[in-house]
């Protein structure tokens, strides 16, 4: 998140208020659920790193909403470095496949049950994010990223598709 | 084999169902080469409810929905379509049956391609016996339900693989069918056009239409009231995909907490 | 080595893989070379029979007669007949003989017959050549060959003339009489028994002296006379100086050799004006069938080859294993053909069995079985390079994609089929979508009906053919009709293949469209009427053509150019005939179609 606010800033310098009004605008329902005071937050703890300058518009002092917001050189410079960056936040499906094995193993829980229940919750949560992503007009940029939150569930249930053959195979040999 | 018990997947809601199957099996060849694509299935469809059927190929699926739209004569076992017995028609009953309560949709598209887009989409009305004047009316109405009213004079060769699937959706729905029969629709179709393939389903949905939808496609899956999973011929789960909140968008798409 | 076995074992591979076409491929190759083989044995039929039998028999260059039936003169010249024995450029002769008419009974029968003395030892002049038995002795005697087949006697019957027993000594064939059955009556033809059985005679041998004791004084002796010239080319010059010089009734009467081919070869003559139209019809048919059936194959061949290419095949050894397949079908098929046409051609070919009648018997010749071998070898490699020469020249994925040309849209035939009843809606629609194919057909069909409306032209104009009421059928017209008969079935057989290959091949082409109509809402009865409609309209069309097609056909084949129109209601039958023959043809494999199951054909075309 901190980058983000940052690379919004690299646009100009502004207000507290506006940058969340153009996360909200970016992210559409995903940011819905997003923390009003998150940003400030975030802000804070750029101005501490010196990456961020802030100063207190003239006209009404001591209200945070008046505070404008800069980027500093090393803010720049922090900007630059990671819009070149190309790491990735990778699957992370290692937790669930060692569910899946510690109730196999200790005898725990039936592993196919854990499969269907969580095929279950991503199924619903697949119909939810499509429901959004039907309610956006086409094109937008939150519509777009509804489409990323779709076809990674999609994919995460095919590689639960594949864990539920892999499982069942195993039930019938034990 | 199947460990699960087979379960008889019910409507919940009231009224007599649109569709309906009993102990309904399919073999293909003989002896040592027999396989059984459907094995005794149960199933029942409710007026205006959106059931999609998933599993991995070859499980079957294609095999129960071509049955359910009398394109295949089951080896044994009854299926009803609002109160008529199938299995118990002739191939002439079935042709009349196919033009006024059912409407395939097919993978392939299955378009005729020296006919426009218009001239596909009349073309069951024609067979139904519908003058030409209120065929082409029908038709014009059903293109631009489905978004592609300027596309109404192309060549299938000219269209996009979604805008064929949307015209031959359209065409399904040509005789104002009970139930439209989808055989995996997005099979052949990227992304974006998944994605109008989808709002499109979605609409019909809300306007009342019985839909019955077989895929490996998740996506389309998710947009249905019943979830109903498939292996080897037989149905081993059933899920129920109502409601949900949106509160964990944020989470999923990556924003910290 | 190792080349030519792939190559052959591709080939085999790809032939079992698909032998139902294979073996179309081979039937309509095999008609083929039938009908060529039988076409040029037909055009080989000649009026050489005659040479044969006058050399076998040392025939006359002149014949010389006084008296005889029908000449009402009491008195002969004998010496001026005698007198000709030494006339200048005469180099032999033989007789006079003397001859006088009966009345012959035999099995049954009653027929006039002209005895002619003759004596034991050979005659340096036609001497007739015996078929059967021996020569005259006393008490016996020799009938002409034709004759003796009508009457259905040969050597050791026995038969009656004039009320008296003769035996029959043998059967024998002459150069020197145009008295040979069957005789043909051009004009003034009295249809009465008795004027009949005398100007229609048969031939019979005897002794001198048994010839000479049945005249009677109703029918008295006339004499014969056989002359050889030293220039025998000069023998009509000589016969009519000699008539037209000596116009007495009580002079001799000559007859040149040339003459006597001529009315001998009539028979053959008009059986050849018949048969030249046969042989062109069934070569033009036998043409049409394969063009269709190999066209309509190149099609296949194209994503066939496409294959080929994408396993990593050159074009090189996709045009070797086509060309080994076809060369294997065609070879097959040109023996079967080439056999087919030998043991269908004696039927044909035999003249009038008055000649010795070697002509028909070896009509294949060496020379037209390397022709029938080489057209079957053309088509071969014509089917090969049309498909071969398309594969180097397109890649690999369009020939791929291209499973065969995109069918053709016509915007007013699919406007206007929507109005029409669902059957004609698809029948219209399905014609249209290949407007080549529909084409040959109409092509085909009307090659087809022109060839039986010519037929119906030669029985019209044969349908003034005498005959001959003493209980002795006119054996020409029998003859003729048997020929006719034969010729009809091989047309309508041929027809029918093509008809049966045709209509195959269309509902193999639409077996999607029917199926996807059938998964729309048409019923099997629809999709079925609506095939035969498709098929049906090009037959209409061809067989309406036909009509025109083959009278103009006969009359360019005809030679003198006449041309009897056949009954209005045999055409009206023809036209109608067809179109139902083609629409059972077709209903046929269509309603089998629609048994399959709608989704294997689907499915199975995505394949």
């Amino acid at each position: 998140m901190q980058e983000v606010v940052l690379a919004l800033l690299a646009k100009e310098p502004s207000h507290g208020y506006q940058l969340r009004a153009r996360l909200k605008e970016a992210l559409g329902p995903v940011g819905e659920a997003m923390n009003a005071g998150q940003i400030y937050v975030t802000l804070g703890r750029l101005e501490k790193a010196g990456l961020v300058a802030c100063e207190l518009e003239p006209g009404l002092p001591d209200r945070p909403d008046r505070k404008v917001y800069t980027l500093t050189p090393a803010g720049q410079q922090r900007v630059a470095a990671w819009l070149a960056e190309v790491t990735w936040p990778g699957p992370a499906p290692a937790e669930f496949h060692l569910k899946l094995v510690a109730a196999a193993a200790g005898r725990l829980a039936d592993p196919l049950a854990i499969v269907d229940a969580q095929r279950r919750e991503l199924l619903r949560l697949l119909r939810d994010t499509q429901r959004a992503a039907m309610d956006e007009p086409g094109g937008t940029p939150a519509g777009l990223l509804l489409e990323g939150v779709a076809l990674r569930l999609q994919a995460d249930l095919r590689w639960l598709e594949a864990c539920e053959r892999h499982w069942a195979g195993q039930g019938s040999r034990s | 084999m199947n460990n699960t018990p087979e379960r008889r997947v019910m409507s919940e809601t009231g009224g007599s169902p649109v569709l309906r199957a009993d102990r309904l099996r399919k073999e293909f060849g003989k002896g040592d080469a027999l396989v059984r694509a459907v094995d005794e299935i149960d199933l029942e469809v409710a007026q205006g409810e959106t059931l999609a059927v998933m599993g991995p190929s070859g499980c079957g699926k294609s095999t129960l929905l071509h049955l359910l739209g009398g394109l295949e004569r089951p080896t044994a076992g009854q299926i009803l379509l609002a109160g008529s017995r199938l299995d118990q028609m002739g191939e002439r009953a079935l042709a009349r049956l196919r033009r006024t309560a059912v409407g395939f949709v097919f993978q392939a598209f299955h378009l005729i391609d020296e006919l426009t887009a218009r001239e596909n989409v009349e073309l069951p009305a024609l067979l139904a016996g519908r003058s030409p004047r209120a065929a082409r009316h029908r038709a014009a109405g059903l293109l631009e339900q489905v978004g592609l009213a300027d596309r109404a004079g192309f060549l299938p060769a000219a269209l996009s693989g979604g805008q064929r699937q949307r015209v031959a959706i359209a065409r399904a729905l040509a005789n104002d069918p009970l139930v439209v029969l989808a055989d995996e629709p997005t099979g052949n179709l990227d992304s974006a056009a998944t994605l109008d393939v989808l709002r499109l389903f979605d609409e019909l949905h809300a306007a009342g239409q019985t839909l019955v939808i077989v895929t490996h496609d998740s996506r389309i899956a998710a947009t249905a009231d019943r979830l109903i999973s498939m292996r080897d011929g037989a149905f081993v789960d059933e899920t129920r995909l109502t409601g949900g909140t949106r509160g964990n968008l944020g989470s999923l798409a990556g924003l910290e907490g | 080595m190792g080349h030519i076995l792939l190559i052959s074992r591709l080939a085999v591979r790809d032939l079992r893989h698909r032998p139902a076409q294979a073996v179309l491929l081979l039937l309509a190759i095999a008609a083929a070379a039938a009908m060529l083989t039988l076409g040029l044995a037909l055009h080989g039929v000649t009026s050489q029979p005659y040479q044969q039998t006058r050399a076998a028999t040392n025939g006359p260059d002149i014949v010389a007669q006084v008296g005889g039936p029908g000449a009402g003169v009491p008195a002969v010249d004998l010496g001026a007949l005698e007198a000709l024995t030494r006339a200048s450029g005469v180099t032999a002769h033989s007789g006079p003989y003397p001859f006088t008419f009966v009345t012959l009974q035999a099995n049954g029968h009653k027929a006039g017959a002209q005895v002619e003395g003759r004596d034991p030892a050979p005659a340096p002049v036609d001497q007739p050549s015996l078929a059967q038995g021996t020569w005259v002795r006393p008490g016996e005697v020799v009938l002409e060959r034709s004759f003796a087949d009508e009457l259905g006697v040969g050597a050791g019957d026995q038969v009656t003339l004039n009320g008296r027993q003769f035996r029959v000594a043998g059967v024998a064939v002459t150069a020197a009489s145009t008295l040979t059955y069957p005789h043909i009556c051009y004009s003034g033809c009295d249809l009465s028994t008795a004027q009949l059985a005398r100007k229609v005679p048969g031939v019979v041998w005897a002794m001198q002296t048994d010839a000479r004791s049945l005249a009677t004084a109703a029918e008295p002796l006339g004499y014969t006379l056989n002359l050889k010239l030293a220039d025998p080319a000069a023998a009509d010059a000589f016969a009519s100086d000699y008539n037209s010089s000596h116009p007495s009734p009580s002079a001799p009467l000559l007859q040149s050799w040339q003459d006597i081919s001529f009315n001998a070869s009539s028979l053959v003559r008009n059986e050849q004006k018949v048969l030249q139209v046969a042989s062109w019809l069934l070569g033009l048919l036998a043409v049409a069938s394969v063009a269709v059936l190999v066209g309509g194959r190149m099609a296949d061949q194209t994503r066939r080859v496409g294959l080929l290419k994408a396993v990593g095949g050159t074009p090189g050894l996709v045009a070797a294993v086509l060309l080994a397949e076809h060369l294997a079908v065609a070879v097959a098929a040109a023996a079967a053909g080439l056999l087919a046409g030998w043991l269908a051609a004696p039927l044909l070919t035999s003249p009038g069995t008055a000649l010795l009648g070697t002509a028909g018997a070896p009509a294949v010749t060496p020379a037209t079985f390397g022709l029938v071998v080489a057209v079957a070898l053309g088509i071969a490699t014509v089917a090969t390079l049309v498909p071969a020469i398309r594969a180097a020249r397109t890649s690999t994925v369009a020939a791929l994609a291209d499973a065969a040309r995109p069918p053709h849209r016509s915007q007013r035939l699919i406007k206007v089929s929507a109005r029409l009843p669902v059957p004609l809606l698809l029948g219209l629609r399905l014609a249209a979508r290949r407007p080549r194919r529909t084409l040959l057909n109409v092509a085909s069909i009307t090659v087809t009906a022109s060839g039986i409306v010519a037929v119906l032209c030669v029985h019209a104009g044969y349908g003034q053919s005498l005959y001959a009421s003493s209980g002795l059928a006119n054996p020409q017209t029998g003859k003729l009709n048997r020929v006719l008969l034969v010729l009809t079935v091989a047309l309508v057989a041929l027809a029918a293949v093509n008809a049966i290959l045709i209509s195959w091949a269309t509902v193999l082409d639409t077996r999607h469209p029917s199926a996807l109509t059938r998964a729309l809402g048409a019923t099997p009865e629809q999709v079925t009427a609506g095939l035969a409609a498709a098929q049906a309209l090009p037959a209409l069309a061809g067989a309406l053509l036909g009509i025109p097609g083959g009278i103009e056909l006969f009359a360019t084949v005809s030679k003198d150019g006449t041309v009897t129109a056949p009954p209005a209601w045999w055409l009206i039958a023809t036209v109608l005939g067809t179109v139902a023959a083609v629409v059972a043809v077709t209903a046929v494999p269509a309603w089998l179609g629609t048994r399959h199951s709608i989704s294997g054909v689907l499915q199975a075309e995505l394949a």
